[in-house]
């Protein structure tokens, strides 16, 4: 461990941090996955507020504010609490959330009154105890990253040894659990993973940003992909990307390592939300704009080959009359059509269709026509199979003999 | 009025108007809201000292509001986007605002002693002794905002009550039948937001956020239907406040703790004794037959594989 750290190009103490925060990331974003995916994002804010109780146990059972005890305490309550959850929602119709928002309420509230019960008995010795859960990054020291090392070691090969199972459990429990797999164990076994992620994570950002740092890379790893390896793969370098950038960011601007490291990540969730090729807000917003200005132009042009039939080539403010469009629609569609060659204006404003223009204003006349008669006339066609034609594109869905015979149909092509 | 009454009276207030909303959040799997909020208003609190340099009550509970309003419309924003599931919307909405009021503490306000404790979150064994004098008499002042507060969540919840409750069993209907899913759900938040800042400021965070859950969730195992759980939620809230007090007193502990730990009582009664609860079950369980082994997939009452996360 000392030679690892001795090898990045950064002052000792940073280097620490550092270290301590692509575990803590690695191991969160791969942990967290579990939880997010089985709508249970929020234990670890259970387990965080949980531990209260369990560091309160502690301190009267040692007597002193030993971290060790007070950790172990803190990762056994957040245990109990965990399992408790578990149970709440096998055994009664609550939703996960309402389960684990009964066990946060009453954990906390048990280690408050344990505290206040111990205020009077114990003076001030145990001032600050519920500090200890709230604190930011603490100076890490070598040692801690050192434990943090090995438990975020046994985590992943846990979950790497079990994905197959963990993956059945999560997706399908029904189906994990008729295909023999301890659905019970598993379960607890993924507890166990986000208890030990957020007992290292406590140290590194405090308990109620550790929260974030459960679902963050999850969520940004999984508007990339859908595939559930690839999933954990990328959540865990999103986890140590964000806390090494996080973690450094914050020693350079001599902030607190916790809440930066969080931002990070927020920002890497929104982000991925923002821009996830194929699935983001602004790809989703680009192709709804698309769409419209396609739907746009193609209305646009079936109304103008209709004015064009029934008269003069109409200017603009013709067109958007006849056709009752706004006259602003009606001009952006003929901008459209015009960048694409299907009209063209003339010198006095006149638009009239070009050639391709034409044959485009046809061909969708017939797709609206074939569409209309497949709706009216479809179930009478005697297709030899239950075929459901796409709307855009009967002809190319149905086939030519089909669309040939609700043409028919459709009263021989009424144009 | 003794000092006990009062404390009773203000927790059970702040019961009420937690149990007139917490089933509509339970119902609609958000019942950690009242906890993101409880986060979320730091930086609210921190801009404030920052931009007008006063820790004076309103200000700072006005600040807090904003933050926690817009805590839950992030959210709902976040939700809305259909990208991220709603419970992994609240887990990346409220540690951020958390982290940004953190950060502004550390850069801005650390000489100030800045801290939730000290600011917005109440001690409602302070109850009593915070009194407005209006003529001769002597009014305490959480029990009458807390008051005021549920007197708002009773209309809300009696003006809305139809859309509320079918935009949370079934927003596909509820659509059909003209109301808005969208705009009853933000209602409801900000009127969580609302609720759970004013209550912050006479009782307490984890006060609040217990009697937004664990009444409702109690209530939710002994009752099917939506008047009789907000009914049952309140009541139960009330019992808590009630128990709680004497609990606390006799263990010369934290009344909050306490009233928190009588409800979580009351729900394990309700999960042990309730209708559907264990000892029910396992009295059902024994008074049947024992299906015989072909039988035994398909026998009636023979409790369905509960789907895993997968399903929406």
């Amino acid at each position: 461990m000392g030679g690892l750290i001795g090898l990045i190009p950064l002052p000792y103490p940073d280097a620490v941090v550092a270290l301590g925060a692509a575990l803590l990331g690695i191991t969160a974003g791969v942990v967290g996955c579990l939880a997010v995916l089985s709508q249970r994002s929020l234990v670890g804010d259970a387990l965080a507020h949980s531990a209260l109780p369990g560091v309160a146990v502690a301190f009267i059972a040692t007597g002193a504010k030993d971290p060790a005890a007070l950790l172990a305490g803190a990762a056994c309550a957040g245990l109990v609490g965990a399992v408790l959850i578990v149970g709440i929602e096998r055994g009664t119709r609550l939703p996960p959330d309402a389960a684990i928002g009964v066990v946060l309420s009453v954990f906390f509230s048990l280690g408050i009154v344990l505290l206040t019960h111990l205020a009077h008995d114990a003076g001030a010795e145990q001032a600050g105890l519920e500090r200890y859960l709230f604190g930011q990054a603490a100076g890490l020291l070598e040692r801690d990253v050192q434990v943090m090392a090995v438990l975020a070691a046994v985590a992943l090969a846990v979950v790497a040894a079990g994905l197959r199972p963990i993956t059945a459990l999560l997706f399908d429990r029904g189906f994990a659990a008729v295909s023999g797999l301890p659905v019970r164990v598993l379960e607890l076994l993924v507890t166990a993973l986000l208890v030990v992620a957020i007992v290292i994570g406590l140290r590194t950002v405090g308990a109620i940003l550790m929260v974030a740092m459960l679902i963050a890379p999850c969520a940004a790893a999984r508007q990339l992909t859908d595939r559930m390896p690839v999933l954990l793969v990328l959540a865990g370098l999103t986890g140590a990307v964000v806390g090494v950038v996080g973690a450094l960011a914050a020693a350079r601007g001599q902030a607190p390592a916790g809440p930066v490291i969080v931002l990070v990540a927020s920002a890497a969730v929104a982000l991925a939300v923002l821009g996830a090729p194929g699935r983001g807000v602004l790809w989703t917003a680009r192709r709804t704009v698309r769409a419209r200005r396609r739907q746009r132009a193609e209305g646009v042009l079936v109304d103008l080959e209709t004015a064009m039939h029934a008269g003069a080539p109409p200017t603009a403010a013709e067109l958007a009359a006849v056709s009752g469009r706004p006259p602003a629609q009606v001009r952006g569609g003929l901008a459209d059509l015009a960048g694409s060659g299907r009209a063209r204006a003339d010198a006095d404003g006149r638009w009239r269709l070009t050639e391709t223009g034409a044959a485009a204003a046809h061909a969708a006349l017939e797709s609206r026509t074939l569409w209309a008669a497949w709706l009216e006339h479809g179930a009478h066609l005697g297709l030899p199979d239950a075929r459901e034609p796409d709307p855009r594109d009967v002809r190319g869905s149905l086939g030519d003999v089909a669309a040939d015979r609700l043409m028919a149909l459709a009263g021989g092509g009424r144009r | 009025m003794s000092d006990h009454l009062v404390i009773v009276l203000t927790a059970g207030l702040v019961a009420t108007a937690c149990g007139l909303l917490g089933p509509f959040l339970v119902v609609r799997r958000i019942a950690l809201m009242g906890d993101a909020v409880s986060h979320a208003v730091l930086p609210g609190i921190v801009a404030v000292f920052v931009l007008f340099g006063t820790r004076a009550p309103l200000p700072v509970i006005l600040g807090a509001a904003t933050l926690g309003v817009v805590c839950v419309l992030l959210v709902d924003a976040l939700r809305g986007t259909g990208l991220v599931r709603q419970d992994a919307a609240i887990g990346l909405v409220f540690p951020m605002l958390f982290a940004l009021g953190v950060l502004g503490v550390h850069r801005y306000a650390e000489s100030a002693h800045i801290d939730l404790d000290a600011t917005i979150y109440g001690e409602i064994a302070f109850a009593p002794f915070r009194v407005w004098e209006v003529g001769d008499l002597l009014l305490a002042r959480s029990a009458v905002i807390m008051g005021a507060v549920v007197a708002l969540n009773l209309m809300f919840v009696l003006l809305f009550w139809k859309e509320l409750r079918s935009t949370s069993f079934d927003p596909d209907f509820a659509r059909t039948a003209g109301f808005s899913p969208a705009l009853v759900t933000r209602l409801l938040l900000v009127g969580v937001a609302v609720t759970a800042v004013t209550a912050f400021e006479s009782v307490g965070a984890i006060l609040v956020v217990t009697l937004l859950i664990v009444p409702a969730a109690a209530a939710r195992l002994l009752v099917d239907r939506m008047a009789p759980l907000v009914m049952a939620a309140v009541a139960i809230g009330w019992a808590s406040a009630i128990g709680g007090e004497a609990v606390a007193t006799r263990l010369d502990a934290s009344i909050a703790g306490s009233m928190g730990l009588v409800a979580g009582v009351l729900f394990l009664c309700a999960l042990v004794a309730g209708p559907r609860g264990l000892v029910a079950r396992a009295v059902a369980r024994r008074r049947r037959p024992r299906p015989g082994p072909l039988l035994a997939a398909g026998a009636p009452g023979a409790r369905p594989p509960r789907a895993g996360g997968g399903a929406d």
